[in-house]
């Protein structure tokens, strides 16, 4: 009975190690395999070299079949024993292959390689790896959970949960898609809440904007800067206030009642400090708040400290005169009028859709305005595209949350900060890292540029390594790479910022894997010399005809 | 043909036409001088041809030289003006029309001057990378190389300061004092101050390579080794002299090798870091190893197709224009290393010539095939043949890639990186060897092994210039140029149409024979 059922084991083996290590079946890996590359190839100059990574050469069945091919070489070689003569170069063909195969799995399982950015006289010792991950910072304990995040092309459900955070989809590539959404929080009805989105234009240029007061929109803010042109966007209640020609010309500013007042109007005088500064008195909630309104709009209290956190604020037309500057209130637009010395507010109605500004020949029209609902990109999948290698399309990644109900999409431009149970958690989507033992400085950067030209002829970095041992100066460059601690730092790339000062890219490596795919590579080509040399024939040349036709000789 | 006699005619004939345009004080001696342009110092005869290429497609302008020309141009910022008439080309239609050229093919480059704004505005709103705004943006780096050149700031001669050459434009090099000074001793004080600067060059670099490029560029070496080996090709196939072609070869062999050899003295580095380079390194290693194999194996149709394959270089290097350009310019950083570059490199173009010697053959006994019908014996001699030549290719290609996998691991710190070119390359090998594992199964019988390897040679094409005309990516992208994808398109339509016309069906032997 166990002898049958051995045998039985045996022939299926046996029957296993005769299909795979068959050459029909070298023939099909290699041609799928084949198959598979091209296809790579042609995306990697499409959509780039991550997304061929994340959709041939990195999957699971791609290397799968790197896999068989390994099993078929080992089983074509098995099936060549016991060792004949001939067959010397074929057997060290096989090992070499066999051997870069191993190297390659040792490389791949425990291989590091990555990148750290050495920016000048800054100290750095993270390596930053290719492999996206979620982390979530809990500063109150302390801790940072890291979730690898998978290591796909397209969008892919998540279904993970950690306490009440649920982690939902993936989008590795996305790009931004504009939408209205509703509040997630509610407000008091005064609350100014209101959005517009704008167009200013003249015969040259014209150029769109969206400007927001809400709380929750984050890519949209109150101020924009357009040239020399600085826009304020303020609640609707302001608008008013600047339709006064008040001498004063200051607008008091309730942010608690939303209304404003001028000074003339409630009655508090203006008056000047010796040193020629305006200042007024405004009596609240049993204090005193004194506003120094051409300096800041802030109130001093009693000690003169700035008040930040106080509901009133006074402003000072005055400030806004000399340069462009426009304020928007929704329906409604100012602006101080050089020509006339005064301020201007208009108003967008049916009959009005685009206003003159003094500036220029430019003109504004009010495209939408909403005023409850909050203006947010929303992250949607997409094709990257690749060009003079780097992605110009896709670049965005994005994971979208679900806590306690309601949804949230954290992208790897900016982290998020949420309150859960009371507790801050900061929520960041970025590249694993690697924290080396040892930490590097870069204290030089020389850059050799061709004679008479801009392009570089080399550039190399000078680097202190700082390890228990006390410090040690290097210089690495292209082909000579540092070695340290089983860490090879190779010149990759460098930027330069405004003030010219150069950053320095080096490539990180941990290859545990290298020796053995090198002695593989040699046997293989020791292999290939050996089994030519071992098969060396002439071609028989009995009736052949020739090529070419009477040739003398 | 038409074109060699054209080649001839422009290489032997002295054009007399340049008596009639009044030069100035420029002159055809200038050729010599040196000029830093590009990168690197070179011999101004070079810079001022591939100037005047650029501009206008041609060497030479109403019968002056491109020395002359380019000096003529040079001098009108010094406010001597030529009646030289530039006429540049305008290929795209949409270009044409925006110019408002009509039937007209070429625009005058003062025109062109005039219209730059048009363009650049046209520019900005066409298409991204399409081919409209690719041909305005080539048209507006015509009208500012010639604009820098027609300001005097283009011709850089070298000053002697403190013992070190500093390169000024010859607007700010015929310095009044200086011309006076040259007046007492010469009734030709430019002349001499132009030609002195040389001098001073010389003094403070004596091993400058340029008047060697001078040299170079004169002896037109390209153009001789093509005859030489094309006649060595009709000695062989027409004329059946089989000891007169196998001179001939051996002296293309050698023409080439000077070639090779004064262009590693020019640019001090292996000759193989560009389309041309690679072309002409793996004709002329193609060659070198028919010959070897040839004399070993006693077969005189590897100098047939060593000698075939090595005029399809060099016509190819000669005419191809634009698409191999023989200008030696730097090197990007990454590939500054010449060990590895004339190891791994060399090994794999060198590779892709032993290929292509297997193509050469394939396509020949095909084609022969075709007319005369060839007996099995045949086609295992002719097989064996052909399995010689992918033998050396292989083994070449395997040592290739691992080189270069052992060169990144060297400088980029991983072996294999799946960059599209070492993609490629692997794709070939995988190619290769899988027809190499098939004849030894029933799928490729010796009846379909030649076409099989006749047809692969376009996953080396592929590999080769499909990679920077085709998918134009990856670290490899040294040289990328124009032309590129039309040439390979059209290379693959002749390869496929040849394997069509040579079709025939296998006899199936397991079938009865008495149909």
């Amino acid at each position: 009975m166990q002898n049958t059922k051995e045998s039985k084991l045996i022939t299926i083996l046996n029957k296993i190690e005769n299909t795979l290590g068959g050459l029909k079946c070298a023939v099909t890996l290699i041609l799928i395999f084949t198959v598979g590359m091209v296809v790579g190839t042609f995306f990697e100059s499409y959509y780039g070299t991550e997304f061929a990574g994340k959709t041939i050469y990195k999957t699971w069945w791609f290397m799968s079949i790197q896999g068989l091919m390994f099993l078929s070489i080992v089983f074509a070689t098995f099936r060549r024993l016991p060792p004949k003569k001939r067959l010397y170069g074929f057997y060290t063909i096989h090992l070499g292959l066999i051997l870069i195969g191993c190297g390659s799995f040792v490389t791949y399982y425990a291989g590091v390689d990555g990148s750290i950015l050495l920016q000048p006289n800054t100290p750095a010792r993270e390596i930053i790896l290719p492999q996206d991950v979620l982390k979530i910072e809990i500063p109150d304990e302390g801790r940072v959970v890291t979730y690898r995040l998978p290591n796909s092309a397209f969008k892919t459900s998540l279904d993970e949960i950690y306490k009440d955070i649920k982690l939902v989809d993936f989008l590795p590539y996305a790009e931004k898609k504009f939408q209205w959404q509703d509040s997630k929080n509610s407000y008091s009805e005064k609350e100014p809440l209101h959005s517009s989105e704008y167009l200013i234009s003249n015969d040259n240029v014209s150029q769109q904007f969206l400007v927001s007061l809400h709380p929750e929109s984050i890519e949209y803010e109150g101020n924009v800067t357009l040239g020399p042109l600085t826009i304020h966007y303020l609640p609707n209640g302001l608008a008013k206030c600047f339709a006064f020609n008040n001498k004063s010309k200051l607008i008091l500013w309730d942010r608690e009642s939303v209304t404003c007042n001028t000074p003339e109007e409630i009655n508090v005088p203006v008056k000047v400090t010796k040193t020629g500064s305006r200042f007024l008195v405004i009596e609240k909630d049993g204090g005193y708040l004194s506003f120094f309104p051409d300096a800041s709009p802030w109130p001093m209290d009693e000690k003169l400290n700035m008040n930040q956190q106080s509901s009133i604020r006074v402003f000072s037309k005055k400030l806004f005169e000399d340069k462009p500057n426009l304020f928007l209130f929704g329906e409604k637009i100012a602006f101080y009028d050089k020509d006339e010395q005064k301020w201007e507010v208009r108003e967008f109605n049916s009959s009005t859709t685009k206003l003159d500004l003094p500036w220029m020949g430019f003109e504004l029209s009010l495209l939408q305005h909403q005023e409850k609902k909050v203006p947010i990109n929303i992250p949607v999948p997409t094709w990257p595209i690749q060009k003079n290698n780097q992605l110009i399309k896709g670049n965005l990644k994005a994971v979208s949350l679900e806590v306690k109900g309601k949804n949230y999409w954290l992208t790897n431009e900016r982290a998020m900060t949420l309150l859960i149970a009371g507790k801050k958690m900061n929520f960041i989507l970025a590249k694993d890292s690697l924290v080396l033992p040892f930490e590097f400085v870069l204290t030089r950067f020389k850059m050799d540029k061709d004679p008479g030209t801009n392009s570089p002829a080399s550039y190399e970095s000078f680097v202190r390594l700082f390890t228990e041992d006390g410090p040690s100066d290097h210089h690495i460059y292209m082909n000579n790479p540092l070695k340290h601690e089983g860490f090879t730092f190779y010149q990759a790339s460098y930027s330069q910022d405004r003030q010219g000062n150069y950053s320095s890219t080096l490539s990180a490596n941990v290859d545990q894997g290298r020796a053995i795919k090198y002695l593989g590579s040699l046997l293989l080509f020791i292999g290939s010399l050996l089994h030519y040399h071992l098969n060396f024939r002439t071609a028989r040349k009995d009736n052949v005809s020739p090529l070419i036709n009477n040739l003398e000789s | 043909m038409k074109k060699l006699v054209v080649l001839f005619l422009t290489l032997f004939v002295f054009n007399a036409l340049a008596e009639n345009t009044n030069v100035y004080f420029c002159k055809q001696e200038f050729s010599k001088l040196p000029i830093l342009q590009g990168g690197r110092v070179k011999p101004l005869y070079v810079h001022s041809k591939e100037m005047m290429k650029y501009l206008t497609g041609k060497t030479e302008l109403e019968g002056l030289s491109s020395t002359l020309a380019y000096c003529l141009l040079s001098l009108e910022g010094l406010g001597i003006s030529n009646s030289l008439n530039i006429n540049i080309r305008v290929d795209h239609s949409e270009s044409r029309a925006l110019l408002e050229l009509g039937e007209e093919k070429t625009i005058k480059v003062t025109e062109l001057v005039d219209k730059k704004d048009l363009i650049r505005a046209q520019m900005s709103k066409a298409t991204p990378d399409s081919s409209y705004q690719k041909s305005l943006k080539k048209l507006l780096n015509k009208v500012s190389l010639y604009s820098n050149i027609v300001s005097s700031q283009n011709w850089l001669l070298p000053e002697l300061n403190n013992n070190e050459i500093s390169w000024v434009p010859l607007s700010a090099f015929l310095r009044e004092s200086k011309i006076l000074e040259a007046k007492k001793t010469s009734i030709n004080p430019f002349q001499v101050v132009i030609q002195e600067s040389a001098n001073h060059f010389d003094k403070v670099n004596p091993k400058s390579s340029y008047k060697l490029e001078y040299k170079y560029a004169k002896a037109n070496l390209p153009i001789w080794s093509m005859l030489v080996s094309l006649a060595a090709l009709l000695f062989l196939t027409l004329f059946k002299k089989f000891k007169v072609a196998l001179g001939l070869g051996l002296i293309t062999v050698v023409i080439q090798a000077i070639h090779i050899a004064m262009r590693v003295m020019i640019s001090g580095r292996a000759p193989i870091t560009n389309m041309y380079e690679t072309v002409m390194f793996s004709g002329f290693g193609a060659l070198i190893l028919a010959i070897i194999i040839g004399h070993y194996k006693k077969e005189k149709v590897f100098i047939y197709i060593g000698l075939a394959y090595n005029v399809c270089t060099l016509m190819m290097m000669n005419f191809a224009g634009s698409m191999l350009s023989p200008n030696i310019s730097p090197l990007v950083p990454v590939l500054r290393d010449n060990f590895w570059l004339s190891t791994h490199v060399t090994t794999i173009i060198l590779s892709y010539g032993a290929l292509a010697l297997s193509w050469v053959l394939g396509n020949s006994i095909l084609i022969k095939g075709r007319f005369n019908s060839l007996s099995s014996a045949d086609e295992k001699y002719y097989s064996d043949l052909i399995y010689t030549c992918l033998k050396y290719g292989t083994i070449m290609l395997g040592a290739g890639i691992v080189l270069g996998g052992i060169w990144a691991d060297y400088s980029w710190g991983r072996f294999w990186g799946w960059d599209p070119k070492e993609t490629w390359s692997l794709i070939v090998l995988c190619i290769y060897i899988a027809i190499l594992h098939g004849r030894y199964t029933n799928w490729i019988p010796p009846k379909r092994f030649i076409p099989l390897v006749t047809a692969s040679f376009m996953s080396v094409m592929m590999a080769w210039f499909g990679v920077n005309y085709i998918l134009a990516a990856g670290l490899h992208s040294y040289g990328f140029s124009e032309g590129g994808a039309i040439f390979l398109g059209s290379f693959f339509l002749i390869q496929i149409l040849v394997l069509v016309f040579t079709w025939k069906p296998v006899k199936n032997n397991r079938e009865p024979k008495n149909v």
